[in-house]
C-alpha cells in the first residue's frame, strides 16, 4: 500500500463529485451553435439597420448578437439542462475568445506573412496612374515610378489592382426646363450620375453643374445654365466605376492582367493594392539572420535583466523583511507603510519622472553622486549602454522592492514561532536559527514568487520603454535592437516604429518567440508550485 | 547600573567628538563644471553613518545591560536596525521628495543651474531651491480647467464625506460601541464613491478651454488637461475593474465548485491565454478595433483590456473559493436554494473583500497600462495620464520639467489614495498567500 502523502489536500482522497457525464464535445458544439447563430443574427441585424440608417457603426452588430445570444441561450437551457455549468463560464469565455484568443490566433497567422506598413492590404491611392493604352490584357501606364511594386513580395506578380472606368459619358438630351434635364435615354444602369456638362454654343465652352437628383432619364440640376445649351452635346459625369483584376507581371510601363476588361469598359486609370501574403518561415529566418546583431545579444540581456532584477530585488526584499520581522522592533507598521510608497505610485508616472532624475548634467541622481564624490565624472545614465542597463536595474529595484518586502513579510509571518523556540531550546543562536529555520521555509515560499517575478520582468515593457526607450544605440545592434532593448521592446520597435519599417509580420514572429519562452517559464512555475495540479476530467 | 549610564555618556561624547572632527576636517566643496563636489565625500558620509550607528547601538547595548542584561545584544541590534531602515527610507523617499519639491518650484526647466547661496544641498542642486517655492506649476496645469458649479459642489461634498469618515475612524478608538459608528462610516464611504463617480462621468473635454484676448474660448493646450487625463484613466480603469469582477465571479465559481466535462481544459486555456501579453497581439487588436469602428473610443480600450483581466480574475477567484468551505452553500441548497441562489445569496456576499481586491488590482494595473492605450486612443481628448505625461518627456522636455512634476503628482494622487485606503486589502492578499501563480 502506498503511504498517504500528507502534503496533498485532504479533498483529493475523498470520493469525487459526480460528473454530468455529457461529453465535452456535445457541450462545445451546442455552445458554438448558439454563438454562431447569434453572430449571424448580429450580422443580419446590422445589415438591416444599415438599410435604415446608413451611418450605423459596425459595433451595433455586437449589440444585436448579444440580444439574440441571450434569447437563444434561454431556449437551450430549457431544452438541455446539463448545459448549465457552461453558462457560468460563458460570459468570460466570450470575452476571452473575442479580445484575447482571437488576436493571439491572428498574431500567429500574421507571423507567417509580410504584413507591414507598406503592405497593409489596403488600396494604395498614391499609386494611381493613367492608363495610356489597352491591348487585350496588356495595359500601358503613364507613371511607372508611383506604381512600382518593389516593396511587395514578388514584384507586381499576383498583386490586386483596381481599374477605374472613365467617368465621362457622352449622350444626348431632349429637353431642358429650368433645372430639369430630360435625356434621350436613361443613364447607364448601376452607376450614379454626379454631374452634367452642357455645351453653350453662345460662349463656345461647356457649363458644368452637379446633379441633385436623378430618376431614370430625368435629372435635377443644381443650377440652370445662363444661356440655352446645345442639347446634342451633353456629357454626363458618372461615378468612377471600377473593376478588380490581378496582375500577372509587369515589364516597364506594360502590365499584364489575368483577364481582359469588359467590352464596354473604358479604362481611365489604375491603382494597385498594398498586398501582403504568405512568406512561410521568412520572418523567422529574418530573426535568425539577425542572430548576432539582435537576437542573441538581446536575448542575453533580456535573461540577464530578468534574472538580475529578481535576484537583486529578492535579496534586498528578504534582507529588509528579516530586519522588519524582528519582534523587538517598534514602529514596524509605520516603516512598512512608508517603504511601500514606490508600489503605491503608478509606475507609468514614476518611470517618466525617473527619466528626468537620470539626466546626465542636471539630474538629481548625478548631483547626489557627484556631491559625495562617488564618481569622478557624471555618469551618462541614458546615453551609454552599461550605465543605462544599471539604471534600469536600479529603478526596477526601487519599483519592486516594496512588493518583495511585503511578500517576504507574509511568508515570514507564516513561520510558526514554536520553531524558533524549539531551535532556541536546542541551543541555536540567532544566526543558526535563521539558516536552520527561516531560510529553508522562506525558500519554499519565495520560489513561486521569484518565478512569477522572472516571467513578469522578462516582458517588463514599461520599464524599458518609459525609462530608456530601449536606447542608447550600440555598435553591434540595429536601429531597432539597441542597448537596453529586451525581446518585447525589440518586437515593438520592429512593428510600430518607423526605424523598423512598421514590419507587423516580423513583430508578430518575435512575439511568438517570446510567447514560447514565457509559457516555458510558466510551466516550470506551475510544476514547482503545483498551481495546476488537480485531477483532470473528474 | 550607574556605570552603564556613565559609559553611555562617554559613548555619546566620543561620537560627538568624532562627528565634529569629521565635519571640521571636511575640505570645502569644490566646483567641477556644473557640479559641486566634496572630495572623498562618500568616505566621510559612510564614516559618519558608521559612527552614529556604532554610538546608538552601544548606547542601546548599555541601556539594555542596565534594564535586561540577557537581551542587551538584542537591544543593540534593534537600535542599529532602526537607523539602517531610516537610511533606506531616505533613499526610497529621495525621488519622491525631489519630485514634490520640483512640482512646488517656480523653475520649469530641468537644465537649471543651482543658486550660489543657501545650504549645501541647495547649492549642489541635490534639492531644488526653497526660495523659489510657489504654486505656479499647479496653477499652470490646472488653469484651463473650468468646472461647472455643481461639480465644485460634488468636490466639496466628497471632501466633507472624507473628513466625516476620517473623523469617525478617529472616534472609533474612544467609543464603547464602535459598531454603531460603522454604519455611518459605510455611508460616508459610499458618499465619497458616488460623488467621485458623478465627477468622473460629468467632466467632459468641453470643460477645458482658455480665453483669448477677444474673450473667445479656445481649446486648452495639451499640457493643461491633466484633469481630463486623470478622469479618462479613472473611467477606463474603473470600468475594466467592474467588467473583470462581473464576468469573472460566475466563471471562478463554476471552476471551483462544479464538475463538468471540459472544466479542466477550459481552465488550462484560461491560464495559457492569459500568459500571452495582450500588447503583443497589438497589431491584431488594432486591426480588430478599427474593423469594429472602436478605435479612439474608451469602449474599444476597455474591451481590449477585458480578455486578460477576466482570465486573471477568474483564476484568482477560483483559488479563493477553493479555500472557502462549501458547507454554507450545501446547507442553503439542502434548504431548497438553487445553484444560482446559493451563488447569489451566499457566495457573493461572503466574497465581497475578495471582489474588492480583484477590482482594485485590475484598477491599479489598468491605471499603469501604457502601450494599448497609446495605440488605441489617438485623440488627445481621450488620452490617459501616462500618454499625457509622455508629451513632457519627449520633445519639449527641457522646458516642461516643473509642469511634468506637477502633473505627475496630480496623476499619482488617485492611486496613492486608493492604495493607502485599502492597504490591508491590497497587500494582505499577498501576505496571506491568497494569490497563486
Amino acid at each position: 500500500m502506498k503511504a498517504i502523502d500528507l502534503s496533498r489536500d485532504a479533498k483529493e482522497f475523498l470520493p469525487r463529485a459526480k460528473s454530468t457525464g455529457v461529453s465535452l464535445w456535445r457541450s462545445l458544439l451546442l455552445l458554438f451553435a448558439a454563438l454562431a447563430s447569434a453572430s449571424l443574427m448580429g450580422a443580419v441585424g446590422f445589415l438591416v439597420l444599415r438599410l435604415v440608417v446608413p451611418t450605423a457603426p459596425v459595433y451595433t452588430s455586437l449589440v444585436f448578437a448579444l440580444v439574440s445570444l441571450v434569447l437563444i441561450l434561454r431556449w437551450i437551457a430549457r431544452a438541455f439542462d446539463w448545459i448549465m455549468p457552461w453558462y457560468y463560464v460563458l460570459p468570460a469565455i466570450v470575452f476571452l475568445f473575442t479580445f484575447t484568443f482571437f488576436p493571439v490566433i491572428m498574431t500567429f497567422v500574421l507571423a507567417f506573412t509580410d504584413y507591414a506598413g507598406t503592405r497593409n492590404g489596403e488600396l494604395n491611392i498614391k499609386s494611381e496612374t493613367r492608363v495610356l493604352e489597352v491591348d487585350g490584357v496588356v495595359l500601358t501606364i503613364e507613371n511607372v515610378r508611383n506604381f512600382d511594386c518593389a516593396d511587395l513580395r514578388n514584384g507586381c506578380s499576383g498583386v490586386r489592382t483596381l481599374l477605374y472606368a472613365s467617368g465621362n459619358h457622352p449622350t444626348t438630351a431632349t429637353h431642358l426646363d429650368g433645372t430639369t434635364l430630360t435625356l434621350e435615354e436613361p443613364a447607364p444602369a448601376g452607376r450614379s450620375v454626379l454631374g452634367v456638362e452642357l455645351y453653350l454654343p453662345d460662349l463656345g465652352f461647356g457649363f458644368e453643374t452637379d446633379v441633385v437628383a436623378a430618376d431614370g432619364a430625368t435629372l435635377m440640376l443644381e443650377r440652370a445654365p445662363p444661356f440655352p445649351p446645345d442639347l446634342e452635346r451633353t456629357t454626363l459625369r458618372l461615378d468612377r466605376d471600377a473593376v478588380t483584376r490581378t496582375m500577372l507581371r509587369d515589364e516597364g510601363a506594360e502590365i499584364t492582367l489575368n483577364s481582359p476588361l469588359p467590352d464596354s469598359f473604358e479604362v481611365e486609370a489604375i491603382a494597385r493594392y498594398n498586398d501582403f501574403g504568405w512568406v512561410g518561415t521568412g520572418n523567422f529566418r529574418t530573426i535568425l539572420r539577425q542572430a548576432t546583431s539582435a537576437l542573441i545579444p538581446i536575448f542575453t540581456w533580456n535573461v540577464l535583466f530578468a534574472v538580475t532584477t529578481v535576484i537583486v530585488n529578492t535579496v534586498a526584499g528578504v534582507f529588509l523583511a528579516v530586519l522588519l520581522n524582528n519582534p523587538d522592533l517598534r514602529f514596524k507598521a509605520l516603516y512598512r507603510t512608508l517603504l511601500i510608497v514606490p508600489w503605491a505610485l503608478p509606475n507609468i508616472i514614476t518611470l517618466q519622472v525617473w527619466r528626468g532624475f537620470l539626466n546626465q548634467n542636471f539630474g538629481a541622481v548625478n548631483r547626489l553622486l557627484m556631491l559625495f564624490d562617488v564618481t569622478d565624472t557624471p555618469i551618462n545614465w541614458l546615453g551609454e549602454m552599461w550605465p543605462a542597463r544599471a539604471a534600469v536595474l536600479l529603478v526596477n529595484l526601487w519599483l519592486g522592492l516594496p512588493f518583495m518586502m511585503t511578500a517576504t513579510l507574509g511568508a515570514l509571518s507564516a513561520i510558526p514561532r514554536e520553531l524558533y523556540e524549539a531551535a532556541k531550546i536546542d541551543g541555536a543562536n540567532a544566526w543558526q536559527s535563521f539558516w536552520g529555520v527561516t531560510a529553508p521555509l522562506l525558500r519554499t515560499a519565495l520560489i513561486p514568487i521569484t518565478l512569477t517575478g522572472f516571467a513578469f520582468n522578462f516582458n517588463n515593457f514599461n520599464v524599458i520603454f518609459l525609462l530608456t526607450d530601449g536606447g542608447p544605440p550600440v555598435s553591434w545592434g540595429t536601429s531597432t535592437a539597441r542597448g537596453t532593448d529586451i525581446l518585447i521592446s525589440w518586437a515593438y520597435n520592429e512593428a510600430f516604429r518607423s526605424q523598423g519599417g512598421l514590419a507587423y509580420g516580423l513583430g508578430s514572429a518575435i512575439s511568438i518567440v517570446i510567447f514560447v519562452i514565457t509559457v516555458a517559464v510558466s510551466l516550470v512555475n506551475f510544476r514547482v508550485t503545483g498551481a495546476l495540479r488537480e485531477e483532470p476530467n473528474t | 547600573m550607574n556605570r552603564n549610564y556613565l559609559s553611555m555618556a562617554g559613548v555619546v561624547a566620543a561620537a560627538a567628538t568624532l562627528l565634529t572632527l569629521l565635519v571640521a576636517t571636511t575640505p570645502p566643496p569644490v566646483t567641477e563644471e556644473l557640479f559641486l563636489v566634496i572630495p572623498r565625500g562618500w568616505i566621510r558620509f559612510l564614516g559618519g553613518f558608521g559612527v552614529v550607528v556604532a554610538a546608538l547601538s552601544s548606547c542601546a547595548y548599555l541601556y539594555g545591560r542596565a534594564r535586561r542584561p540577557a537581551r542587551a545584544g538584542q537591544y543593540a541590534l534593534t537600535a542599529g536596525t532602526h537607523l539602517f531602515i531610516w537610511l533606506v527610507i531616505g533613499l526610497v523617499f529621495y525621488p519622491v521628495v525631489y519630485l514634490l519639491s520640483v512640482s512646488f518650484n517656480r523653475n520649469n526647466s530641468v537644465a537649471n543651474i543651482p543658486p550660489k547661496g543657501g545650504n549645501l544641498l541647495v547649492r549642489s542642486g541635490v534639492l531644488p531651491d526653497p526660495a523659489e517655492v510657489s504654486l505656479v506649476q499647479y496653477a499652470k496645469v490646472l488653469s484651463d480647467t473650468h468646472l461647472d458649479p455643481y461639480q465644485w459642489g460634488l468636490i466639496v461634498l466628497a471632501t466633507l464625506a472624507l473628513s466625516t469618515l476620517l473623523g469617525l475612524r478617529a472616534m472609533r478608538k474612544r467609543v464603547d460601541n464602535p459598531y454603531r459608528l460603522e454604519r455611518y462610516q459605510q455611508l460616508s464611504a459610499w458618499g465619497i464613491f458616488l460623488c467621485l463617480v458623478a465627477l468622473v462621468l460629468s467632466i467632459q473635454p468641453g470643460h477645458f478651454y482658455a480665453l483669448n484676448r477677444a474673450g473667445e474660448q479656445i481649446p486648452a493646450s495639451s499640457e493643461r488637461m491633466i484633469v481630463l487625463y486623470i478622469r479618462n484613466t479613472l473611467l477606463v480603469s474603473g470600468t475594466t475593474g467592474l467588467l473583470a469582477v462581473l464576468l469573472s465571479t460566475t466563471a471562478g465559481y463554476a471552476f471551483a465548485r462544479m464538475r463538468f466535462e471540459g472544466r479542466y481544459q477550459t481552465l488550462l486555456t484560461f491560464v495559457f491565454v492569459q500568459m500571452f501579453p495582450s500588447f503583443m497581439a497589438l497589431v491584431a487588436i488594432f486591426y480588430l478595433m478599427s474593423y469594429l469602428d472602436l478605435l479612439n473610443t474608451f469602449v474599444g480600450l476597455i474591451l481590449a483590456y477585458s480578455g486578460a483581466a477576466i482570465a486573471f480574475s477568474s483564476w484568482i477567484f477560483k483559488g479563493y473559493l477553493e479555500s472557502v468551505s462549501p458547507s454554507l452553500e450545501e446547507a442553503a441548497m439542502v434548504d431548497g436554494a438553487t445553484r444560482w441562489g446559493a451563488f447569489w445569496r451566499i457566495i457573493l456576499p461572503i466574497s465581497v473583500p475578495m471582489l474588492l481586491f480583484i477590482f482594485l488590482l485590475q484598477f491599479i494595473g489598468t491605471y499603469s497600462e501604457f502601450i494599448l492605450a497609446n495605440t488605441i486612443l489617438i485623440g488627445q481628448e481621450h488620452w490617459t495620464v501616462g500618454i499625457g505625461l509622455r508629451q513632457f518627456s519627449s520633445g519639449r522636455f527641457d522646458t516642461q520639467w516643473g509642469a511634468l512634476a506637477a502633473s505627475a503628482v496630480l496623476g499619482s494622487l488617485p492611486i496613492l489614495l486608493i492604495f493607502y485606503s485599502f492597504q490591508e486589502a491590497l497587500t494582505g492578499q499577498y501576505t496571506a498567500g491568497g494569490v497563486k501563480g
